[in-house]
């Protein structure tokens, strides 16, 4: 079956966000074409790279219908936002761990987000870890680390940076109720890449653990209280897949997504970062 | 006055001080299962009532002072679970008094200077002292001990993460507890609570940890701590950084019924991890996990805790068969644990003035 949506990618893009096989895994909605025809093609893609959103603009400006934007770095969003909101452009983020479906599941499924915020008025401390291959970018780690945090806490305040080296980070906060919370990267091969969010509360907590998109082994979120301990239904979706298949129901609906929106609130957060 | 080795054709005495929950809970179900080994022969606390009623569970004389459960001659090991601050005079009376082996709850001292002097009167007397840090005893860190080979060289990354419930629950899974210490209400707008809770948060959790943590940091004398926050009803998250080695401690004290108390040591190409179960029920080892990629290791369960290690390794010294720690190890345990007690207390109390979230205090 042909696609009913064509698409095209940059090479960079192609590798950072496995188009080929995400794009495959929706065979009925996208269909990829070579990146010589982007300029007819309904859906571009790019990889975040320092000056995305400039590309981004020329995108929504040449009448492309989606952009998918790999792993982006913070950068102010505010025009694209607009220009992509007056041109009906779909622009959907894919980030490494918080475009994993079981952070933000929709369609009002049970995920980290809902069970975390339904907790965090008793938290007592939000500890995670963020595991990465040695040589990453630290920028990188962190951004994709607070990306995740901001996904399933929404706020977190008087954020600063404790330490960074060439091992890693600590960043520590405060959560809305005033709890500490801290965000540790470590880059190590020793375990495999993701993202652990610990939410401890009066009588329980939540556990988040979030892989890498390379694969659609499945992120667990596990909520603990005088219940027992519940494990949410594991959706072995990537994050990749997830981001693109917000896009094709977006584009299906005529509707746009709020990924610039909440993007918006990650770069502000971390030009706050910068300036500690 | 020269230590000898035991006899083996009968069990060692064992005298305890102090009979609170920890020895309630905690020592006498492990004797129990060492029964061949060690039986309790005297038990000491200032409180007539809990000291006799302890003793009579286990056909054991019980007194009120020091020097009546150091002169019962059915005494070969004295275990010391007395206050922190009566810790290191107990010590010395017990190598004084000619004990065969001493077993003293962390800290052993409340100072370098008290380590120093306890060191040397071990030395002299010859007998030999272990420090309840059971997680240095439990058979996972041994196992882990025995395999890790030059990884202690290569960690850059060290954390010790404790979530655990008040002690009663598991106070009540262990034993019948007598006498438990009321809780009282906690200010937690009074900085100097909060220094109080970060102080015990070190002295008395994380202590725990300490001396595995600082056998993976060999620059342990050069350590800094760079945020401190105090959480809620009580733990800490305290980062800590030495010039090799980046340490997080992290604790957690509420009402779960779901303790975790884990050890990392992270290198570029591998890791350490250890499960550690919980203090109180007898639930076995830790679990020992390296990892290097997508490969792992594991070693354990076994079948004992700490704890219970402990007493066995106690029971060798006592009998000569085992050497005796190291007694400048145990001073370094101390003054490492102390420095980080100090600067976390100087760290909250820098940060409760009115810039308290830039020195990154959330008291």
């Amino acid at each position: 079956m042909s696609g009913q949506y064509t698409v095209s990618a940059t090479q960079a893009a192609l590798k950072a966000g496995a188009v080929t096989q995400t794009v495959a895994s929706l065979p009925a909605t996208f269909r990829t074409v070579a990146e010589a025809h982007a300029g007819t093609a309904d859906v571009l893609v790019m990889a975040g790279g320092a000056g995305w959103t400039a590309d981004a603009l020329a995108a929504v400006a040449g009448g492309t219908r989606g952009i998918v934007v790999v792993n982006p770095v913070p950068e102010d969003t505010t025009k694209l936002a607009a220009a992509a909101k007056n041109a009906g452009t779909a622009v959907v983020l894919d980030l490494r761990w918080a475009s994993n479906p079981a952070l933000v599941a929709g369609n009002g499924q049970p995920d980290a987000r809902g069970a975390v915020r339904s907790a965090m008025g008793s938290a007592a401390l939000l500890d995670s870890v963020a595991a990465s291959m040695p040589g990453t970018e630290l920028p990188e780690l962190l951004t994709a680390h607070l990306a995740a945090l901001l996904a399933v806490s929404g706020q977190l305040g008087d954020v600063r940076v404790i330490r960074s080296d060439a091992t890693g980070y600590t960043v520590g906060g405060r959560l809305p109720n005033g709890a500490p919370f801290t965000a540790q990267g470590v880059l190590t091969a020793a375990r495999p890449a993701g993202v652990g969010i610990h939410l401890y509360t009066a009588d329980g907590g939540v556990d988040v653990r979030v892989p890498d998109p390379d694969a659609a082994w499945p992120a667990e979120v596990r909520v603990t209280g005088a219940h027992g301990q519940l494990l949410l239904p594991t959706l072995y979706e990537s994050a990749h897949r997830s981001a693109w298949r917000r896009l094709k129901d977006h584009l299906g609906a005529g509707t746009l997504p709020d990924d610039l929106a909440g993007f918006a609130r990650l770069a502000d957060l971390y030009s706050t970062l910068a300036a500690t | 006055m020269s230590h000898h080795a035991a006899p083996t054709d009968r069990p060692l005495g064992a005298g305890i001080l102090g009979a609170g929950p920890v020895t309630q809970a905690i020592h006498l179900p492990a004797l129990a299962r060492l029964r061949n080994l060690l039986e309790v022969r005297h038990i000491m606390d200032v409180d007539p009532a809990v000291a006799s009623s302890v003793a009579a569970r286990v056909g054991a004389a019980s007194s009120t002072s020091l020097d009546q459960l150091l002169g019962d001659p059915g005494v070969d090991i004295v275990a010391i679970c007395s206050p922190h601050q009566f810790h290191a005079e107990q010590v010395i009376a017990a190598c004084r008094a000619g004990k065969k082996a001493v077993l003293c709850e962390k800290p052993f001292a409340m100072d370098a200077g008290e380590a120093g002097r306890i060191s040397a009167v071990s030395a002299e007397t010859g007998v030999p002292i272990v420090v309840g840090a059971m997680h240095s005893f439990d058979p996972g860190w041994l196992a882990a001990e025995q395999h890790w080979g030059d990884l202690p060289a290569r960690v850059h990354t060290i954390r010790s993460s404790i979530v655990l419930p008040p002690n009663a629950r598991f106070e009540d899974f262990a034993t019948e507890i007598i006498t438990r210490p009321v809780a009282g209400n906690v200010d937690h707008s009074d900085i100097e609570v909060i220094k109080g809770a970060l102080r015990g948060g070190i002295m008395g959790l994380a202590i725990h940890d300490l001396p595995l943590v600082r056998r993976f940091t060999p620059d342990f004398s050069d350590v800094e701590v760079l945020h401190v926050s105090h959480v809620r009803p009580f733990g800490y998250a305290v980062s800590l950084r030495t010039p090799t080695r980046s340490i997080e401690l992290r604790a957690v004290m509420n009402s779960t019924w779901k303790p975790e108390w884990t050890f990392e040591a992270i290198a570029d190409d591998e890791a350490l991890r250890i499960d550690f179960t919980p203090s109180y029920v007898q639930a076995g080892s830790a679990v020992a996990t390296f990892s290097g990629g997508s490969e792992t290791k594991t070693f354990g369960p076994y079948g004992h805790n700490g704890y219970e290690g402990e007493w066995r390794e106690l029971a060798e010294l006592a009998r000569g068969t085992r050497q005796a720690p190291s007694a400048q190890a145990l001073i370094d345990d101390l003054t490492f644990a102390l420095d980080i007690a100090r600067a976390t207390v100087a760290a909250a109390a820098a940060g409760h003035a009115p810039a308290a979230h830039r020195a990154g205090v959330s008291a």
